[in-house]
């Protein structure tokens, strides 16, 4: 019994003090489990490799749909603001379907739907700026604790990158808004005030001096998705054009027309193509460097943001009919047979009066511009090499018309179609073009004609209808035959024409020319409501597609029209997203005010 | 009935802490039961007779179930439903009498053969229960800490005991009727923005994850939830939301083994169907798209109906291009060549009268089995209880199943001074079906897609394989029958073992030492797979797979000593314990899409199976641990003054460096008013206790590793074709998260104020008590703006909340019948956010829209959106509204939104609170009736005053993609006759009106029969061999009463998280399209032998 008795005491103790050695106190307890597993922290990430890291993520957000709703109003394109906003395209589908969209469409931009996409944009943008903020910071650190692990050429090649795109992504949130805070890599303080658009640019341009400064004349490593000066150069002019600043903007242009690497790609196919040999060509300025099964396997970097804008349910990609070209935007490519000019141009009170269809039989005797087959899918009219559009493609024509994307849509033959994703036919690796020599020679144009050297305007317009009159769509049965000489025999459901402008009697008739000319090149590219905005004629131009211009309305033509609201001068700045105005709160006062009329 | 220990005179048998308790009364107890034996041994030669008699209750009916023992042998009877026993036995022995909850009692024979016995119940101050890391008499706590009616619970069918908790005073429990849900628990109000699960602790080892389908309900034998900060403190860190502490430690009865078998066996069907209120006719659906594009003045769609002036039903809605040769007036394809029919490029589907979508997926008649067998015994220096358990429950739903095995073996060996022994269960559970509770979107699950889909819709198409709405017009859904049925492998596996194994050693007369390792070790594995959709107007196009596996390991040491003194008329119980905690966590996942054969066997992620260009793996984990050490000093004066301190240490490995550690310290007072002179034979109160407890508790439950800022990147994310491959991508990083170093413990100060009564001589139990609980330092990540970045904002101790509320139970429990009303409330207010805004906005969204916000004065959750103030109803206000732009869409019929902020527009700026989720009340009435063989028992539960936000009218109001609606709809909506109408105007361009509003708000109040029993008990004559058998037939949720207009009232919480952990409790009360609960019969029987 005695022994019994002992032997548990003996245990008893044992254990209570083999506890209170382990634990008593031991902090080392906690902080051995106080590690976050799986992630990187800042010392691992202070080299070259982390630098560089940095800086292509920031490269990245060019066209960043992750965490946010879907990411269209996100999409490099700038489909949602730059073409749905504008008179080129309708939000598509049907009545239910996106209606935030719906909300831009119908420039109701306060409502809650379009709030909420607005945000996505700004995310988007600021988390860019916060990326290239990010690697200018890390430069810092690891040039000053281990000099040794980047060369001088690397240093300033990365800073001019990294301020290049924080200048690319200020800008996007300076045309969209116009009044947005400026954030530099010094910067604290998240909730750093807005400055007023005027002093955007400027520090726009700032940045793009700095940067043109550091960059180097071809592309880093040479890996063609890197800025260069060059691309700096041009996007100062395009800066420059933005801020009114004709004078300066005509230098900047002409300096990279005359001396920069930059030209047309020979045929207007070209320029939207899934073909890997001609992306990347002379006419890229800034892309967005689209990729198709690259081991990532939802399809993100397959251009996520513009899978909805391909033809619906009985097209060969399913899915989902967005972004679909305007009656208007169809009727401005109608060239007039004897001038081979846009009736635009040369008709301009009854070009937008039809408001039928044009399918390929209505359109076998009329004369239109090639780039309108490049532009949109109609039906009976080839679809690059996927068979001749039908009826079946589109979603809902009752809703918002006959037509369908085209641009974004990639060649079957080109092979750069995505094999995952939720619907891989509408991921690809088609290039988004953010900025293309095309339009740099169209803003050049604008400066010549606003300092009156008329000549050279129409001379710069006349080079881009050149090439557009170099390749039409053709039959698409096979690889050879997607584009064909524009008077090709193949072709059976249109005259194609486009002539040069041969004289600018006036500078009116030359801005108009110049406009027009914008407007068909770079039709569905998320660049004409900035230009109408630029233009000032915003409110003009926009009313009167809704109530009628040239012959037609599409309040006739599309119902939900008559529930648009009128354009007024605040529409020249999107309202700045309810929430971005909340937090930016200090001391009951919101730093980023909201715009003026919103 | 509430749940007491069963203390008999000769088996006062030590329970795991008990001896601790009373060390010397189980020392003296085995002694006598020793000198006992002996004693009879000597007497073998007695007299053996037949004793008979009745026991009673103090009311005087009879009392079934009481062991009636020879005292100091293993010779034992029941009593039979009317009380009565025979028993041979020594004619100068003695008897004893136990029940649970119920004084024992003992009688000598002295030659009697008829022995009648009036057993007194024990009052409720007189219970003892499990609380923190000890026992104690009710009359010792000063705490509020509530009982569950283990019976009561027992009365429902369910995977989780977490599911029967809500009808308990100050506990909100909410679930849906998927078999394997979550349950989510919440006791008195919510403290904090995200995770507010309270903390188990399951036979003394603390689990904070409320996913507790692995425990077997059947095993419980008591639970105690510890509601107040005075009584929860102990576990300190984790008990800011409470505690619940569960005892499964079912032993039997000194003698050989007895064995108890259970089993129940019924059919469940949902409470209510879609079908009941949808449109289940396909040519009455069409008149609402006409209606629609009619009032929008847009073509009415014909490639469907037809003639929309003589609509039919199609013989095709829809035939692939190459399988047809023409269309017909209205585009429908005509000389359709059924031949030409190939999967799945060239589909041609019929046309439905009407496809009743519910019925098809939610066909009823569900079956549920849950069987257990127990056997438990105990000898002198031992106690043992193994069981097993097998249940079985199908979903309501099809392809949708959960079952679990699991076993448990409790034991305790006592040797001298020493005990030992374990509480282990392993269980094995499966599922099937992967439907969960819903997240963001409503279409996510078989329930949402339910709705979106037209009755003219088939469910085959002409090949018999799955249709959907392919053609225009048929919306963009998935078939909800193919979406469950291909989900029919997805099976998630959750192995688990669970338990502790203990040592106490009784180191001196008033000291007792324990030490305990608990372990909780779950194994899960999950496969899950994504079919192609041809069908679908929106067609998916690659199929995918990806399976899971993940395994935590999670154990807990806990050490204490126990100091018991009684000097005089002063008692003292000191308590002090140490206790380490480590957790980890671990996933693989993996997944490829294009898999060439899509059957299970084929699902493995193997290159050769699909492309392999697809594949994708990741793991990820986490690790955390805990310190803590922890007092606890009890006074006792006479039973009439009761005092109580508590104090535990905490260290984190969550928190920042400086900060790790958190003190939190409670008090209690009792006072046993009815102990004192003036109260002394007071006919009203027999017994009564005030109660008084103030108390602070923390709360860390954060994710780990949250103290330093984190970098990653993603393929898809931060990765990038730089050099213009075109499939080739380079690394790119990113910050991910920000971190904070300073992140301290958030801290939770309670008072409570409670009281419990006896009156009219027991005959009524009251307990009541009030509380105020106060979050501080409440840990969250506030929204920073997107000039951050996108990486997660930091975690910080920022904002407060307070929750107010009472909660009560008045119950009575005779011998014939019983009943109790419980009741609680709570008020939740957010006081603070940051310090600069005064509310945040939820970021959980239905379709691309927010409905709840977080303001400063108003509960977590509430609703967002516009206030609306009826229809525009003239051509004169749609003129205005539409001159000032006032609102998107302004034609007649259009809801008309309020334009709060008066800026004459209606923007997102106008959004307020339109309503609450939280309910103002919740109530429960438990009765029972027992009349000879017969018993009835039944609960109703209630709640009222709360909101819902029905987010479905988005589509079965608004038809937002096209997706069915309600039944009287095109009846109820706006016309100009009909300007009063319940639903705006049918209008396919009126985008606007569904906007959310408080057109979306219903009030949420029910009250359901949650449970109604009839049970007989079995005379013995009928079934000799059996000891004591009942059978029973049982109805769940009979009836629901309620003005909600949606599925179901009882609506389960998101499953959804923030950066910053769980965030359910921001997004209550939103109805997304749940499962909705099942209206169960079965029948059981319950015997023992």
């Amino acid at each position: 019994m005695k022994k019994a008795t002992r032997q548990p005491m003996l245990l008893g103790t044992a254990l209570f003090l083999a506890a209170g050695s382990l634990f008593g106190c031991k902090d080392s307890f906690l902080t051995d489990a106080a590690t976050p597993q799986g992630v990187l922290d800042a010392g691992v990430l202070a080299n070259a490799a982390g630098v560089e890291g940095n800086l292509i993520a920031a490269y990245r957000a060019l066209d960043w749909t992750t965490g946010l709703n879907g990411g269209q109003a996100a999409a490099a394109s700038n489909w949602v603001w730059g073409s749905v906003a504008s008179d080129d395209a309708y939000k598509g589908s049907d009545a239910t379907d996106f209606t935030a969209i719906m909300d831009v469409e119908r420039y109701d931009w306060g409502a809650p739907g379009a709030d909420g996409i607005l945000d996505d944009k700004w995310k988007q943008v600021f988390e860019g700026v916060s990326r290239a903020n990010a690697t200018l910071n890390l430069l810092k650190q690891v040039v000053k604790d281990s000099p040794a692990q980047l060369g001088a050429a690397d240093q300033a090649g990365i800073e001019g990158e990294a301020l290049f795109l924080r200048a690319h992504y200020e800008f996007e949130a300076y045309r969209m808004w116009g009044n947005v805070p400026y954030l530099r890599e010094d910067d604290t303080d998240v909730r750093k005030a807005s400055l007023q658009k005027a002093a955007v640019a400027t520090e726009i341009l700032k940045d793009l001096d700095a940067a043109i400064a550091k960059l180097p004349t071809t592309p880093r490593k040479g890996q063609v998705g890197r800025a260069t000066q060059w691309t700096a150069k041009a996007y100062k002019g395009r800066v420059q054009m933005y801020a009114g600043n004709y004078a300066g903007a005509l230098t900047t242009l002409r300096e990279v027309v005359a001396s920069g690497p930059y030209a047309l790609q020979p045929s207007y196919d070209q320029v939207w193509t899934g073909f890997k040999q001609y992306e990347n060509g002379k006419e890229t300025i800034l892309a967005y460097q689209a990729s198709a099964n690259d081991g990532e396997s939802s399809g993100n970097n397959a251009n996520y943001g513009e899978r909805l804008n391909f033809p619906h349910s009985g097209s060969p990609f399913g899915c989902c009919g967005f972004h679909q070209p305007s009656q208007n935007l169809m009727n401005s490519f109608v060239v007039d047979p004897a001038t081979g000019l846009p009736t635009m141009i040369t008709n301009p009170t009854t070009w937008n009066a039809e408001n039928g269809e044009y399918d390929a039989a209505k359109t076998a005797s009329m004369t239109i511009d090639p780039r309108m087959d490049w532009t949109a899918g109609r039906d009976g009219v080839p679809y690059k090499d996927w068979g001749a559009h039908n009826n079946t493609w589109i979603r809902d024509a009752s809703y918002s018309g006959p037509y369908s994307p085209k641009k974004n849509v990639h060649e079957q033959a080109s092979g750069a179609q995505s094999s995952v994703g939720w619907v891989n036919t509408q991921l690809n690796s088609v290039n988004i073009h953010l900025f293309r020599y095309a339009d740099l020679l169209l803003m050049l144009a604008e400066a010549e004609v606003e300092a009156g050297s008329l000549a050279s305007a129409m001379a710069d317009v006349n080079l881009v209808r050149a090439r557009a009159g170099v390749k039409a769509q053709g039959p698409g049965t096979s690889t050879a035959t997607i584009a064909v000489p524009i008077t090709d025999p193949s072709i059976t459901w249109a005259k194609y024409k486009v002539s040069p402008y041969t004289s600018f009697p006036s500078q009116a008739y030359a801005r108009d020319a110049v406009r027009a000319e914008r407007k068909i090149e770079l039709a569905m590219e998320g660049q004409r409501f900035f230009d109408l905005k630029r233009w000032g004629i915003l409110e003009t131009t926009l009313n009167a597609y809704v109530n009628g211009v040239g012959g037609g309305s599409e309040k006739s033509r599309r119902t939900f029209f008559n529930n648009a609201q009128a354009v007024q001068a605040k529409h020249n700045n999107f309202p700045i997203p309810s929430r971005e105005v909340l937090l930016s709160t200090v001391d009951g006062q919101p730093r980023v005010a909201q715009n003026t009329g919103w | 009935m509430r749940e007491t220990r069963e203390i008999a005179m000769e088996e006062t048998v030590p329970r795991r802490q008990s001896f601790i308790n009373t060390p010397m009364r189980v020392l003296r107890a085995i002694g006598t039961s020793v000198l006992l034996v002996m004693l009879f041994a000597g007497n073998a030669l007695a007299q053996q007779i037949a004793v008979t008699g009745t026991v009673t209750g103090a009311g005087g009916g009879p009392l079934a179930g009481v062991t009636v023992r020879i005292s100091g042998t293993e010779t034992r009877v029941l009593t039979n439903a009317t009380g009565r026993y025979t028993i041979t036995a020594p004619a100068n022995g003695a008897l004893t009498y136990t029940l649970i909850g119920q004084k024992p009692a003992r009688e000598e024979i002295g030659g009697r053969t008829r022995i009648d016995v009036r057993m007194e119940g024990v009052t409720y101050l007189e219970e003892v229960v499990v609380t923190a890391y000890t026992e104690q008499r009710r009359a010792d706590i000063t705490g509020a800490v509530a009982s569950i009616n283990v019976e009561s619970a027992a009365r429902q069918t369910g995977a989780s005991v977490l599911q029967k908790l809500d009808a308990v005073p100050g506990i909100t429990v909410v679930a849906s009727g998927s078999p394997a849900s979550r349950s989510t628990v919440r006791i008195r109000g919510i403290s904090s923005f995200q995770n507010n699960d309270p903390l188990y602790v399951i036979d003394g080892v603390p689990v904070q994850d409320s996913y507790i389908n692995w425990l077997n309900p059947a095993d419980i034998t008591s639970i105690q939830v510890l509601k107040d900060a005075s009584a929860a403190s102990i576990y300190g860190s984790r008990a800011s939301n409470g505690v619940i502490v569960i005892e499964t430690t079912k032993r039997g009865a000194s003698g050989p083994p007895r064995v108890t078998f259970s089993a129940r066996t019924g059919l469940a069907s949902p409470t209510r169907g879609y079908d009941d209120f949808l449109i289940n006719n396909a040519l009455d659906y069409f008149q609402v798209v006409k209606t629609s594009f009619t009032n929008a003045k847009l073509p009415v769609p014909t490639n469907i109906f037809g003639d929309p002036n003589n609509p039919t039903v199609p013989t095709y809605t829809y035939a692939a291009d190459n399988t047809y040769t023409t269309k017909d007036a209205f585009g429908r394809p005509l000389n359709v060549d059924v031949n030409k029919y190939s999967y799945p490029n060239s589909l041609i589907m019929p046309g439905s009268t009407g496809t009743n979508w519910w019925k098809a997926v939610f066909p009823g008649q569900a079956p549920v089995g849950d069987y257990n067998i127990n056997v438990a015994g105990s000898g002198e220096d031992h106690t043992y209880g193994v069981s097993g358990n097998y249940f079985d429950q199908r979903g309501t739903a099809v392809y949708n199943d959960f079952r679990r095995g699991s076993l448990r073996a409790n034991t305790q060996f006592t040797r001298s001074k020493l005990t030992f022994g374990e509480n282990a269960a392993i269980a094995a559970e499966r599922s099937v079906g992967g439907m969960g509770d819903p997240t963001g979107y409503a279409e996510d699950g078989i329930v949402g897609k339910n709705i979106l889909m037209q009755p003219v819709v088939p469910i085959y198409d002409i090949n018999g394989n799955f249709a959907s709405g392919k053609a225009g017009g048929l919306g963009n859904q998935s078939n909800p029958l193919k979406f469950a049925y291909e989900r029919r492998n997805n099976i998630n596996n959750n192995n688990r073992i669970f338990g502790n194994g203990f040592a106490g050693f009784q180191a001196l007369q008033a000291l007792a030492l324990r030490s305990s390792i608990g372990f909780n070790i779950r194994q899960g594995t999950g496969k899950g797979f994504n079919p192609t959709t041809f069908e679908n107007s929106e067609p998916g196009t690659t199929n995918g797979f990806n399976e899971n596996q993940e395994a935590n390991l999670d154990w807990t040491w806990t050490n204490t000593a126990r100091y018991n003194k009684q000097l005089g008329s002063h008692t003292f119980n000191l308590l002090a314990g140490q206790e380490a905690n480590k957790s980890t966590f671990r996933h693989l996942e993996a997944s490829m899409n294009s898999f060439k054969a899509t059957d299970p066997n084929s699902l493995y992620i193997q290159a050769a199976l699909g492309d392999p260009g697809t594949r994708n793996t990741q793991s990820y984990g986490s690790q955390s641990s805990l310190l803590s050490y922890f007092g606890k000093a009890d006074y006792n004066f006479q039973d009439k003054y009761v005092a109580s301190v508590t104090v535990r240490r905490d260290g984190s490995s969550r928190l920042g460096p400086d900060h790790r550690w958190g003190t939190f310290p409670a008090f209690g007072l009792g006072w046993r008013v009815s102990k004192e002179k003036f109260l002394e034979n007071n006919k009203i109160l027999s017994d009564a206790m005030l109660r008084f407890g103030y108390g602070v508790t923390g709360n860390q439950q954060i994710p780990s590793g949250r103290i330093i800022s984190q970098y990653g990147g993603d393929l898809g994310d931060t990765y990038y074709d730089i050099a213009g491959t075109n499939s080739s991508i380079q690394p790119g990083f990113r910050q991910t998260k920000l971190g904070n170093a300073d992140l301290k413990w958030e801290e939770n100060r309670a008072t409570n104020i409670g009281a419990d009564l006896a009156m009219f001589n027991g005959y009524l139990n009251v307990i009541f008590d009030v509380y105020q609980r106060n979050t501080n330092n409440l840990l969250f990540d506030p929204a920073l703006p997107a000039t951050a970045g996108f990486a997660n904002s930091p975690i910080v101790n920022i904002g407060k909340m307070r929750n107010k509320g009472f909660d009560f139970s008045v119950g009575h429990t005779g011998d014939r019948w019983n009943a109790t009303l419980q009741g609680s409330h709570y008020k939740n207010e957010i006081v603070s956010i940051d310090g600069v805004q005064n509310f945040f906005i939820t970021n959980v969204k239905v379709r691309d829209r927010e409905a709840a916000i977080n303001q400063v004065g108003y509960p977590i959750g509430s609703f967002l959106g516009f206030k609306t103030n009826g229809y525009i109803n003239t051509q004169a206000e749609a003129d205005a509204c539409k001159a000032g732009s006032v609102q998107g869409f302004c034609e007649m019929g259009a809801i008309k939104f309020v334009d709060i902020n008066g800026d004459g527009k209606v923007t997102n700026a106008d959004r307020t609170i339109i309503g609450n989720p939280h309910p103002d009340f919740t109530g429960s009435l438990d009765l029972g009736y027992r009349f000879g063989n017969f018993d009835v028992s039944g609960t109703v539960f209630g709640s009222f005053g709360n909101d819902i936000f029905d987010a479905q009218k988005l589509f079965y109001v608004f038809r937002m993609f096209q997706t069915n609606v309600k039944a009287d709809l095109l009846e109820n909506s706006w016309t100009p006759t009909n300007t009063n109408a319940k639903y705006p105007r049918i209008n396919e361009n009126d985008q606007n009106s569904n906007a959310f509003s408080d057109y979306f708000v219903e009030d949420g109040s029910y009250v359901r029969m949650r449970n109604l029993q009839v049970g007989y008990n079995v005379p013995q004559r009928f079934a000799r061999w059996l000891n004591a058998t009942r059978v029973y037939v049982q109805a769940e949720n009979l009836f629901t009463i309620t003005g909600y207009e949606g599925l179901d009232p009882s609506l389960p919480a998101a499953d959804i998280n923030g950066a910053a952990g769980d965030i359910r409790d921001q997004y209550r009360g939103v109805d997304r399209g749940t499962y909705p609960s099942s209206k169960t019969f079965s029948i059981g029987i319950t015997t023992s032998f």
